[in-house]
C-alpha cells in the first residue's frame, strides 16, 4: 500500500511536466501578445520590444519552458505579467484560499442534502414520493447558475435584506450562505442519484435479506449494512466531483463577488498572464491527480476486499 | 465517474458561457483608450501666443487658483462670473479671499464620509507605466504634476505644482516656478530635482515606459536615455529648488497640455529606491488622495492626502470593491453608491414611478470618436473610391437613432465636437445612395468577381458582432451588394493584429489624451506615427501636421489640422461612426457632486457626502 502510495505519488511529476508542456504551448500558439497588452493601444513598437525582451519571449520556446520547470522545483513560479513585481504564488495563495473555503462549504451542502435524500428516495421506491423528490432535484440541477444566483440575490438580499448581497468574510459568515446554497444544492441532485442507485442495488443483495432474516432491526439494517455498503461506489467520485467543483464555483465567485481564483483566472486568460495561468493549470493538475489518488486509498478503506497493490 | 466528469464539463460550459455574457461589456470600455478630462476650447490652453516670454502666471494662476480652491459649484460659479465681468487682478484677489472664507466653513460641514464604488484592479499604480483608464483613475488621485486637467471646459489644463511658467521667446524653453509649499504625502518638499529625478526615471529603460516617448519624449535628451545611451536629459535643467527649465526639441505649443499625463508626475525617489520593485505598495505621492490598502482583487482604499497642497478632498476615505459582484444588486442594498444601468434594468429604473428613478444621473457624452477603419494597402480598401462608397452608403444618423438608441451622435470627422479644433464646417462623406454607387463605378473593385474578400474585425467577446456593425454591413449590402463577414476577437488578440497591421478592416473607438488636436488628427494618420492604424498616407497631410506642430499661433495652428482633417475624411480611410456615449447612471442621493467629464474621467476630491439628509 505505502508503496503503491509512493509510486504514484513520483508519477505527479512527471504527469505535471507534460501537462505543463501542453499548456505551456499553448501560450506561445494563441494569438495575443502580453508584451503588447502591457504597452497598451499607444505604445511603440520599440517599446513593446523591449517589453518582450525583460520577460523573456524572445528565447526559444523549449529554452522559456526549461527555464520555467526549473524555475519552479525551486518553488518560483514565476511573476504575473498583469500584476507587475508581484509573485503568482502570492497572488494565488489568499484566493485560493477563498475558492476552497467556498468549495468545502458547497460540498458539504451538496453531501448533507444529497447523500440521505438518495437513501429516503431508494428506500420509497414505488411510492410516489421517490419520483417526486428525483424529479424536483433533477428540476433544481437544470437550473443555470447564472438563474439561480440573481434570483436568490433578489430574494434573500433584496426583498427580506437578510444577508450582503456581495463579498466574503469565511465560511462561517452570512455572506456564505447564498453561494454555497447555490453551488451545493444542484449537486446534490447528482449525490442523491449515485445514492439511490447503489441502494436499491445493495437493498436487492442476500446479506440484506439475511439479515433481516435473522432479526435484525430496521434501522440497524439501514445503517450497518445498506447505507455503508451504498457509499462505497460514491467515495469513487467525492474527490473527481470536488476536483470539478472548482469549474463550477467560477460563475458564483463572479456573481457574488467573492474574491477567488475566478476572477484572477479570468484575467489571466484575457489578459495572457501565462504564468498566472501556469500555475492555475498546474494547480488543478495536481488536485486531480491527488484526487484520483485519494479515491483509490478510499477504496481499500471502507472496502476491505479491495487491495492495492504495487 | 460519469456523473463526475460531467460536473466537470457543465461547470466548464457554465465557467465559459459565463465569462462570454460577463466580459460582453469589456471590450466597449477597453478599447476606449486612456482618458482624462476637459473640454477644451482653441483659446483656452495655456499657453502663450506671440509675445516672447508672457508671463502666463498672471492670466492663469488667479483662475486655476479660484477653481482650485472655491470646489462648492456655488461658490465656484460666484468666483467664475466675477472673474468674468472684472478682470482687474484686485478684484479678484478679494473676491479669492471671500471665497476662501466661505470655503472654510463649507469644507467643515462636507469633510468625512466614505464613498464607495465598484472598481477593478489597476494595471499598475506608477505614473510613468499607466496607459489604461483604470490605472488613471487611481494615479491620478495619487499623484500629480505640474500641470493638471479640470472639468471646466474654459480651461482646461491648469496649474498643479507649477505655480507659474514662462516660455521662451522661439518656443523651446519652459521655465516653470514650482509651488514653494508643494510637498509629498509623506510631508517632505518637492523640488525642481525631483521632477527631474522623475522624469528621467520614466524614460529609463529599465523602467520600461511604453509611452514615455510620446509624452516626454520632446524634452532634449530624453529620447537617448529610452534607447539606453544616456542616463540624463539635457533638457531638463534645475535652476534652483523651485525653478524648472526645460528645453524642448521645437516649439510644440501642446507641449504643457501633455503635462497632465500621468507618466509626467513627480514621483518620490526615497519611495522609489526603498520600495524596490513593488513600490506602488505604498505609494508617495502629491495627488487629493493616498493610497491607504490595496488589497488585489479585493479591496482598493484611498484616504484624504492630509498633506495636499490644494484645498483637501472632503471625503475621508474611497472604497473601491474589486471583487465584483451584482453591481446592480449591490447598488440597492447599499453595499456600492454609484453604478452602471444594466440593459434589462433599464425601462424599470427610468420609470418616473420608481422611487429609484430619482437616483439616475445623466452622463454628457464623452469625447470619443467609434470609427470603422480600413487598412489602406490592403485590397480592395486601396481604392480611395471604393472606400468612399463605403462612407456614402452608410446612414449613420439612422444607427445613431434606431440601433443606439439616441445616445450618440453620428460622428463624420475624426475630431468631436466640443473638442479643440473640432471644425463644424468639415464636408463629410454623409449618406447619399446615389454618390455611393457613383463612387462604386469609379473604382477598380466595381465588379463584385473583382473584389477580395473582406473580413470586418471587432474587439469584443460576445460571440457576435455588435447590432451597429450589422446594420453597417446591411447597409452596404442594400445600397452596393458589398458583401462584408464580420469576426469578433478578444481583445489580446485584437491589439495583436491591428499592431501587426493584420486586419482589413475593424471597429475601433478613439479618444483623446489630452486637450490637442495633435491627439487625435496627428497621431492617427500621420504617416510615420506608430500608431497609424489604417496605413494612412498623404504627403500633403504629413505637410500639414509637419507645420501645425511648431505653428505658434493657435487660430492658424487650428486651420492647419483642419485642413489636414478635411483632406483625411475625404480620404476615407475611416468610416467615422458616432461621437459620445451620452448615458445615465445611478447615484445614491447622498452622494454630491460627483461628476463626470466628458473624457469620462473623474474628480474625487470634489465629492462629499451628505449625511443630514440621510
Amino acid at each position: 500500500m505505502l508503496i503503491y502510495v509512493s509510486r504514484r505519488l513520483l508519477w505527479t511529476p512527471v504527469l505535471l511536466f507534460f501537462a505543463g508542456l501542453f499548456i505551456f504551448s499553448l501560450s506561445s500558439i494563441t494569438p495575443g501578445d502580453p508584451a503588447e497588452l502591457m504597452a497598451g493601444q499607444r505604445a511603440d513598437p520599440e517599446a513593446i520590444e523591449r517589453i518582450r525582451d525583460r520577460l523573456g519571449l524572445n528565447d526559444p520556446f523549449m529554452v522559456q519552458y526549461l527555464r520555467y520547470i526549473s524555475d519552479a522545483f525551486k518553488g518560483d513560479l514565476g511573476e504575473s505579467y498583469r500584476y507587475r513585481g508581484r509573485d503568482v504564488v502570492e497572488l494565488l495563495a489568499p484566493r485560493l484560499k477563498v475558492s476552497l473555503e467556498l468549495n468545502i462549504v458547497s460540498y458539504f451542502v451538496t453531501l448533507i442534502i444529497g447523500l440521505p435524500l438518495g437513501f429516503w428516495a431508494a428506500m420509497r421506491q414505488g411510492t410516489w414520493k421517490d419520483p417526486t423528490a428525483t424529479t424536483f432535484m433533477l428540476l433544481v440541477y437544470a437550473l443555470p447558475v447564472f438563474f439561480t444566483a440573481p434570483f436568490l440575490i433578489l430574494v434573500f438580499a433584496l426583498w427580506l435584506d437578510w444577508i450582503p448581497v456581495s463579498g466574503w468574510s469565511g465560511i462561517f459568515s452570512t455572506q456564505a450562505i447564498l453561494p454555497a446554497v447555490t453551488l451545493g444544492v444542484p449537486g446534490a441532485f447528482v449525490f442523491m442519484r449515485y445514492m439511490r442507485a447503489s441502494t436499491l442495488d445493495v437493498l436487492g443483495q442476500e446479506f440484506v435479506r439475511t439479515a433481516h432474516g435473522k432479526g435484525m432491526g430496521h434501522m440497524t439494517v439501514n445503517r450497518r449494512h445498506i447505507a455503508r455498503n451504498a457509499l462505497i461506489p460514491i467515495m469513487t467520485i467525492l474527490g473527481f466531483s470536488l476536483a470539478g467543483m472548482f469549474g463550477g464555483s467560477l460563475i458564483v465567485e463572479l456573481i457574488y463577488g467573492i474574491p477567488g481564483v475566478a476572477r484572477l483566472s479570468l484575467e489571466a486568460v484575457f489578459q495572457r498572464d501565462y504564468p498566472l495561468l501556469m500555475a492555475l493549470t498546474i494547480l488543478g493538475t495536481t488536485m486531480l491527480a491527488l484526487a484520483n489518488l485519494f479515491t483509490d486509498i478510499m477504496y481499500s478503506v471502507i472496502d476491505p476486499r479491495i487491495r492495492l497493490r504495487a | 465517474m460519469k456523473f463526475a466528469s460531467r460536473l466537470l464539463i457543465v461547470g466548464a460550459a457554465f465557467a465559459v458561457m459565463f465569462a462570454i455574457g460577463c466580459s460582453s461589456e469589456e471590450p466597449t470600455a477597453t478599447p476606449i483608450p486612456p482618458t482624462a478630462t476637459a473640454v477644451p476650447q482653441p483659446t483656452a490652453t495655456a499657453v502663450p501666443t506671440e509675445a516672447p516670454a508672457v508671463e502666463t502666471s498672471s492670466s492663469v494662476a488667479p483662475t486655476a487658483t479660484a477653481i482650485a480652491a472655491a470646489t462648492s459649484t456655488a461658490v465656484a460659479e460666484v468666483t467664475v462670473e466675477a472673474e468674468a465681468a472684472m478682470t482687474a487682478e484686485e478684484t479678484a484677489t478679494a473676491e479669492m479671499k471671500e471665497a476662501e472664507a466661505a470655503d472654510e466653513e463649507e469644507f467643515d460641514s462636507r469633510r468625512g464620509g466614505v464613498f464607495k464604488l465598484l472598481g477593478s484592479d489597476p494595471t499598475t499604480l506608477d505614473p510613468a507605466l499607466t496607459t489604461d483608464s483604470t490605472s488613471y483613475d487611481i494615479v491620478t488621485e495619487v499623484f500629480g504634476g505640474l500641470m493638471r486637467l479640470t472639468d471646466n471646459p474654459n480651461e482646461p489644463v491648469v496649474l498643479d505644482l507649477a505655480e507659474s511658467f514662462t516660455v521662451s521667446a522661439e518656443g523651446t524653453v519652459y521655465r516653470f516656478k514650482l509651488r514653494e509649499d508643494a510637498v509629498f504625502s509623506d510631508g517632505s518638499p518637492v523640488t525642481a530635482s525631483d521632477f527631474k529625478w522623475s522624469w528621467e526615471r520614466a524614460a529609463l529603460p529599465e523602467t520600461g515606459s511604453p509611452i514615455v516617448k510620446e509624452f516626454l519624449g520632446d524634452i532634449v535628451g530624453i529620447n537617448d536615455i529610452v534607447d539606453g545611451n544616456a542616463t540624463s536629459a539635457s533638457g531638463i535643467t534645475v535652476v534652483d529648488d523651485h525653478t524648472l527649465e526645460v528645453e524642448i526639441d521645437a516649439p510644440k505649443p501642446y507641449f504643457i497640455a501633455k503635462l497632465t499625463y500621468p507618466v509626467t508626475y513627480v514621483v518620490s525617489r526615497d519611495n522609489i529606491e526603498s520600495g524596490g520593485e513593488t513600490w506602488t505598495d505604498d505609494p508617495v505621492g502629491t495627488g487629493p488622495f493616498v493610497l491607504k490598502s490595496y488589497e488585489i482583487g479585493v479591496e482598493l482604499v484611498l484616504a484624504r492626502n492630509e498633506n495636499y497642497s490644494g484645498t483637501p478632498a472632503f471625503l475621508d476615505e474611497v472604497r473601491f470593491n474589486l471583487a465584483g459582484g451584482s453591481a446592480m444588486a449591490m447598488y440597492e442594498n447599499d453595499e456600492i453608491d454609484i453604478t452602471g444601468i444594466p440593459q434589462a434594468a433599464y425601462e424599470r429604473i427610468t420609470d418616473p414611478n420608481e422611487p429609484i428613478s430619482r437616483e439616475v444621473v445623466d452622463v454628457p457624452p464623452e469625447f470619443v470618436t467609434w470609427y470603422i477603419g480600413f487598412n489602406t494597402e490592403s485590397p480592395p480598401f486601396d481604392d480611395v473610391h471604393f472606400r468612399r462608397a463605403l462612407n456614402y452608403a452608410v446612414d449613420k444618423e439612422l444607427i445613431a437613432e434606431a440601433v443606439l438608441g439616441g445616445r450618440v451622435s453620428p460622428a463624420y470627422g475624426p475630431t468631436p465636437p466640443g473638442f479643440i479644433g473640432f471644425n463644424p464646417d468639415l464636408e463629410t462623406l454623409g449618406f447619399d445612395a446615389e454618390k455611393a454607387t457613383e463612387e462604386l463605378n469609379m473604382s477598380k473593385y466595381a465588379d463584385a468577381d473583382s473584389r477580395p474578400r473582406i473580413v470586418l474585425t471587432a474587439p469584443g467577446t460576445g460571440g457576435s458582432p455588435p447590432a451597429w456593425l450589422v446594420a453597417v454591413g446591411d447597409m452596404w449590402a442594400r445600397t452596393l451588394g458589398v458583401d462584408v463577414e464580420f469576426q469578433e476577437v478578444e481583445w489580446a488578440t485584437f491589439l495583436e493584429e491591428i499592431d501587426n497591421y493584420r486586419l482589413q478592416a475593424f471597429s475601433l473607438a478613439w479618444s483623446p489624451d489630452y486637450p490637442d488636436p495633435h491627439t487625435f488628427v496627428d497621431v492617427l494618420f500621420r504617416s510615420d506615427s506608430q500608431i497609424n492604424q489604417t496605413k494612412y498616407s498623404n504627403a500633403e497631410v504629413d505637410r500639414l501636421l509637419d507645420e501645425a506642430t511648431t505653428e505658434q499661433d493657435p487660430a492658424r495652428r487650428i486651420q492647419l489640422y483642419q485642413q489636414a482633417e478635411q483632406i483625411i475624411v475625404d480620404e476615407a480611410s475611416w468610416v467615422p461612426m458616432w461621437w459620445g456615449t451620452s448615458g445615465k447612471i445611478l447615484v445614491k442621493p447622498w452622494i454630491k457632486d460627483f461628476n463626470i467629464s466628458p473624457l469620462g474621467g473623474y474628480f474625487l476630491k470634489d465629492v462629499w457626502v451628505d449625511e443630514i439628509d440621510f
